[in-house]
């Protein structure tokens, strides 16, 4: 870049009527140096590689804490995060046209590695208006550190996080895979499914039409959680030793897999569909079953039947309070139709099993609409 | 229905005089009770032997022949009077004494006009009291309370409250009636009149209505965002909706046939509490998240 510069001053040198050429001659110079300081103004804390062009490979890096809280968004395209040992969060992308850092600190102390960073994604169509935030069509990769958590979300591409110690994603249809998460997952798709593996903490995992996946998951507190839910995705678990393990379906099978945490409260619940249980031959459990009497609880373990409850009383009115997050204002409230219910089917009769299985350490709590329950050995 | 049906019952059923509820439940019960279902059909050979047996006298012209005649008779002296008096009296008094001559047929026609004119004018004064209310405002609670049951009738359902308190059902229901359903209501047996299905109010269990309201409002809160959803996310929305519905109908079902377990209502909550879920995830999908801080 310079060359040119230094010619166009070179000309204007030269004798005669060039006091013009030589006021053009400053005026430029002086204008790249105003676009080379504004360009580094807006990139405060990147470092853009030498030779970049457009369509190449973007590459930036910032220094943070080493527990840093980062977010990363885009409306579409692939996202893969991990875990590195560096104290730096480094990101990539072939498709973006831009990438920059925001600091979102509280307090802004530019002593001090951030602690709270957006990192901001923008195409060709949104770097003309760069007030479109998560509207990039673009794939990003990105290194963070090791005791970092991360946000990520996109609406239409797999996302994929590994060694980070919390990850909280997001995507509409694609598919969100986990691995080595340390102390917090919490991950939602509409159509994708969900993996998650060797991963430890407190986990919330929720897919509407997708398959959840969990292979070896523990505590890392005592409090710790389990949480999985879909609409009519399976769920399969397999080695879960939170103490407590929640799972619900509306119309998949639940098969959990594996030995169960002394004390431990295993609740699942489903419309249609069956529950697998697989467990070790010393297993010890009490279950507590709420099952169709139209279908079967098979058992491999021996189950001592414990004494039969007592009718259920007449139902009480009551008032759950179904939550119905924030976005819900504005709109007019349409009437409510009642219809009759499609489904015209004989009487359905629930009945109430409550067994033992050893001394009883764990619980198992199964309530099944319309499927059957299977006790197995592994 | 547990009692056994009375034959004016069962003959209004043969008929097609029941409404459609009260059809669906004599149907139901006689495909349950023996005796009565004996009854309907020894009552339906009787009507059939009744109808075959005058079969004749019912395509006979009505009235007789004897009858029409005597009428005819009647009418042709009637315009041979006024023919008569219509030559005595000439010019405008003989105008005047044509109009007020009430012959059977001018009879009728001032009748027709009369009525026309009644109506006409019910129909004014009605359209005027509508026009001259305020703007439609949305009530919840009205709305809510199931008053209204065909989505087609929001706009009474919007009716502001003080509107809804002081004006009678059949004021607020007579904009909406055509002439023409009218006239059928008076013609025409109550069975073949209602052209629209009308949702008979089903007693909601309690608890189910905080769902319902809450279901509501995500339903419109998902309706009310103007950007077309994205068809993979509509057709997996619809695919898991139609799988939640079918639940809650399950479970709605078992419970009410089950009045006196929790358990069943239970089911039917977790039902509900699942579609509650799917609509707030579809809700925050469609308003595109964000970072969420």
């Amino acid at each position: 870049m310079p060359t040119p510069v230094s010619a166009e001053v070179a000309d204007t040198e030269r004798a005669g009527p060039k006091l013009r050429k030589k006021w053009f001659a400053v005026w430029a110079v002086i204008g790249l140096l105003v676009s080379l300081a504004g360009s580094t103004a807006a990139n405060e804390h990147s470092s853009p590689q030498p030779g970049e062009k457009p369509g190449e490979k973007i590459d930036r890096t910032m220094t943070v804490d080493p527990q840093a809280i980062v977010t990363l968004c885009v409306a579409s395209g692939t996202l893969k995060v991990r875990g590195w040992d560096k104290d730096e969060i480094h990101v990539r992308s072939l498709d973006a046209a831009q990438i920059e850092f925001k600091r979102i600190d509280k307090t802004r102390d530019p002593a001090k590695p951030a602690v709270r960073v957006d990192v901001m994604v923008l195409d060709r169509s949104a770097a003309a208006n760069p007030r479109l935030d998560c509207q990039a069509l673009a794939s990003v990769e990105m290194d963070v550190p090791a005791g970092a958590t991360v946000q990520v979300q996109t609406r239409d591409g797999d996302i994929t996080i590994a060694g980070v110690a919390g990850a909280y994603a997001g995507s509409q249809n694609g598919d969100i895979m986990i691995e080595r998460a340390r102390k917090l997952v919490e991950a939602g798709s509409v159509g994708g499914s969900i993996y998650l593996k060797d991963s430890s903490g407190r986990v919330n995992l929720s897919s509407a039409g997708g398959v959840v996946e969990v292979i070896n998951v523990s505590p890392s507190d005592d409090e710790d959680t389990f949480e999985v839910g879909t609409v009519s995705g399976d769920i399969q678990l397999s080695r879960v030793s939170n103490p407590k393990v929640t799972a619900k379906t509306v119309n998949g099978t639940v098969t959990m897999t594996g030995p169960l945490a002394k004390a431990g409260y295993y609740s699942f619940t489903n419309m249609a569909g069956d529950v697998v249980l697989g467990m070790p031959h010393d297993a010890s459990f009490r279950l507590n079953a709420k099952v169709s009497e139209k279908h079967d609880i098979i058992s491999d373990f021996a189950l001592k039947y414990l004494s039969e409850p007592t009718p259920p009383p007449p139902a009480k009115p009551r008032t759950p309070a179904p939550e119905a997050k924030g976005k819900v204002s504005g709109p007019v409230v349409t009437p409510i139709v009642v219809e009759k219910p499609t489904v015209v089917s004989a009487q359905h009769v629930l009945r109430r099993v409550n067994a033992i299985c050893g001394s009883g350490d764990a619980t198992i709590s199964i309530a099944s609409f319309g499927g059957t329950v299977r006790l197995k050995k592994i | 229905m547990t009692r056994c049906l009375d034959e004016g019952k069962l003959q209004s059923y043969f008929d097609g005089e029941l409404s459609i509820e009260m059809m669906e439940s004599v149907t139901s019960h006689l495909a349950s009770c023996v005796t009565c279902a004996a009854a309907a059909r020894e009552l339906e050979e009787e009507s059939a032997f009744v109808m075959s047996a005058l079969a004749a006298e019912f395509e006979a012209s009505v009235p007789t022949e004897r009858l029409r005649e005597r009428i005819n008779e009647a009418v042709l002296g009637d315009r041979l009077a006024i023919a008569q008096s219509t030559q005595k009296a000439s010019g405008l008094a003989g105008f005047f004494s044509g109009l007020l001559n009430f012959g059977t047929q001018r009879t009728l026609g001032y009748a027709s006009l009369a009525v026309v004119l009644a109506f006409a004018a019910i129909v004014g004064v009605v359209k005027l009291r509508t026009t001259t209310t305020t703007p439609p405002q949305v009530d919840q609670t009205t709305a809510q309370a199931g008053n209204i049951q065909q989505p087609e009738k929001n706009a009474v359902a919007q009716a502001s409250p003080k509107q809804v308190s002081t004006e009678t059902p059949k004021a607020e229901l007579l904009p909406r009636e055509t002439p023409k359903n009218l006239v059928a209501v008076s013609y025409k047996k109550p069975a073949s009149i209602s052209t629209t299905p009308q949702l008979a109010p089903v007693k909601l269990i309690p608890g189910e209505r905080s769902y319902l309201q809450a279901i509501a409002r995500l339903d419109s809160t998902i309706k009310s965002n103007k950007k077309s959803m994205r068809p993979a996310l509509q057709v997996e929305f619809e695919r898991n909706l139609a799988v939640v519905d079918r639940a809650i109908a399950a479970t709605r079902s078992a419970a009410k046939s089950n009045p006196n377990d929790p358990d069943a209502a239970d089911f039917m909550f977790a039902a509900y509490q699942s579609k509650v879920d799917l609509l707030n995830t579809i809700a925050d999908a469609r308003v595109g998240g964000g970072r969420g801080h």
